[in-house]
């Protein structure tokens, strides 16, 4: 089996043994307490949840699982995606400066979210262990305050490659694809509505025009392919 | 067993601790494999180990964050299953709000859920884990499909694919970055912020040749950005 093929199937079963898991946890602690709910409590308190992420969730891995390639399976395993894993993976590109969607850029993807997966978990357990020592310095209003603008401190430090690109395979223009659903987000978010609840979703609309838009300017010549010499010095 | 009981028990922490066990244990297989792979492919070790030093200490800091999703969550609904709402699958944003759905939807607040007793807190359990399935259940049908698609396009270099597979990088920053822009002035200060410390930092890189700074500079720029947010709040207050 080569590597791609054993990635997808570690990956799959990984996602199968993952999802009984989880599962067991209820069902199991529900049984010994001899308080398992009915099924009419259930799917009435599953309305209100599944109503909004259901279909944030299947946006997400449609949106994410070109981006990411086989790291998908265990970015979406340990989620916090927007928040840690996306940038992870971005800046690891940017480092080894690989080409979107090689063999190359798979790689050092999945090593970058692997290692970022393991940190997280592992600082978790550790958060667990000292929540009570922890909490003075957690809940203080400094550590409150900065934790809540850690996406646009991400999105500030990765634009710039975001918009660069990686690999050596450069393509200059592409924002100019980017420009009308950028306008049309900013006068939404400006003046009717934010739109951060709903960004997986909107992401499923966005994409399409983007790459329909880009094929235009494409086909016209406004939206270019180049090939960087690669720097032997990095 | 009272409901605070239940939250703390030996055994719900041993069950939990047994799935988190998996998912550690499925991240080192991902990261072994990966970095084999990558040998391969011809990166050297030094390079890995960049990548591997980058990645972890940049993890830090956005961690820390999701470790105050913990210590919100812990308050209601104990120590074990927020450990690993937020170490498998989940996020800090989605289970806050899940936990916060599940518990109005059951006729009470979040900070009512003691009251709902035992098979109340079961079932937030299942609710909190269903819901958020979807987007695996996706991957795991369609995953291979989507990602053969990819590398066909990718290999051709000079093809519409390769601009396509552009788009989804360029998508992600008109979709997100507005409305980041737009939230506050805070959010946005932050914004330039965190792109200002980048751009200096790669100046300074090349300028002095640091080239160690390069694994470094994700993590200042997030560092900074986030520790600007208190200047900033403060400035707006007394500009106010």
């Amino acid at each position: 089996m080569n590597y791609n093929d054993r990635m997808h199937f570690v990956g799959r079963l990984g996602i199968g043994i993952t999802l009984v898991l989880l599962f067991m946890v209820p069902v199991v602690y529900g049984l010994y307490l001899g308080a398992m709910p009915t099924l009419g409590q259930f799917l009435a308190a599953l309305f209100a949840v599944a109503i909004i992420f259901v279909p944030i969730g299947i946006a997400e891995t449609l949106s994410f699982t070109p981006i990411l390639g086989n790291a998908s399976y265990i970015t979406f395993i340990t989620g916090n995606i927007m928040n840690l894993k996306l940038p992870i993976a971005q800046n690891a590109q940017v480092l080894m400066e690989t080409d979107k969607g090689s063999e190359e850029s798979d790689a050092i993807t999945t090593l970058a979210i692997s290692v970022s997966a393991i940190v997280t978990v592992l600082m978790m357990s550790l958060g667990v262990l000292l929540l009570e020592p922890l909490r003075p310095i957690m809940t203080s209003s400094a550590v409150q305050t900065a934790s809540e603008y850690v996406l646009p401190a991400l999105f500030g430090a990765l634009v710039i490659g975001l918009l660069k690109g990686t690999g050596q395979v450069v393509v200059k223009g592409k924002m100019k694809a980017g420009l009308m659903p950028f306008i049309v987000i900013l006068i939404v978010n400006l003046f009717i509505i934010n739109t951060s609840p709903v960004s997986g979703l909107l992401l499923l609309v966005v994409i399409p025009i983007t790459i329909l838009t880009a094929k235009k300017l494409y086909s016209k010549g406004h939206i270019t392919i180049e090939i960087k010499e690669k720097d032997t010095q990095s | 067993m009272s409901f605070q009981e239940a939250l703390y028990h030996p055994l719900l922490y041993t069950l939990v601790g047994m799935v988190i066990l998996w998912v550690l244990g499925l991240s080192i297989w991902f990261a072994q494999s990966s970095y084999r792979y990558a040998l391969k492919l011809g990166f050297t070790k030094t390079q890995l180990k960049k990548v591997i030093t980058s990645s972890a200490i940049t993890s830090i800091v956005p961690s820390l964050a999701v470790m105050l999703g913990l210590f919100a969550l812990a308050g209601v609904l104990g120590n074990a299953w927020p450990w690993l709402r937020l170490s498998v699958i989940g996020s800090v944003t989605y289970e806050l709000l899940a936990a916060e759905l599940t518990a109005t939807s059951m006729g009470v607040g979040f900070s009512e859920l003691s009251s709902i007793g035992l098979s109340g807190l079961i079932n937030v359990m299942f609710v909190m884990t269903t819901g958020i399935a979807s987007g695996l259940v996706i991957l795991m049908l369609f995953g291979k499909k989507i990602q053969t698609r990819v590398r066909l396009a990718a290999a051709k270099t000079h093809s519409f694919g390769t601009v396509a597979l552009e788009c989804f990088m360029v998508a992600l920053v008109v979709t997100f970055l507005p409305a980041f822009w737009t939230l506050s002035w805070v959010h946005f200060l932050v914004f330039l912020t965190s792109i200002t410390i980048t751009i200096s930092l790669g100046l300074l890189m090349q300028r002095f040749k640091l080239k160690w700074l390069k694994d470094f500079i994700l993590a200042f720029a997030l560092l900074g950005g986030m520790a600007s947010s208190l200047l900033w709040h403060t400035i707006l207050e007394v500009l106010r």
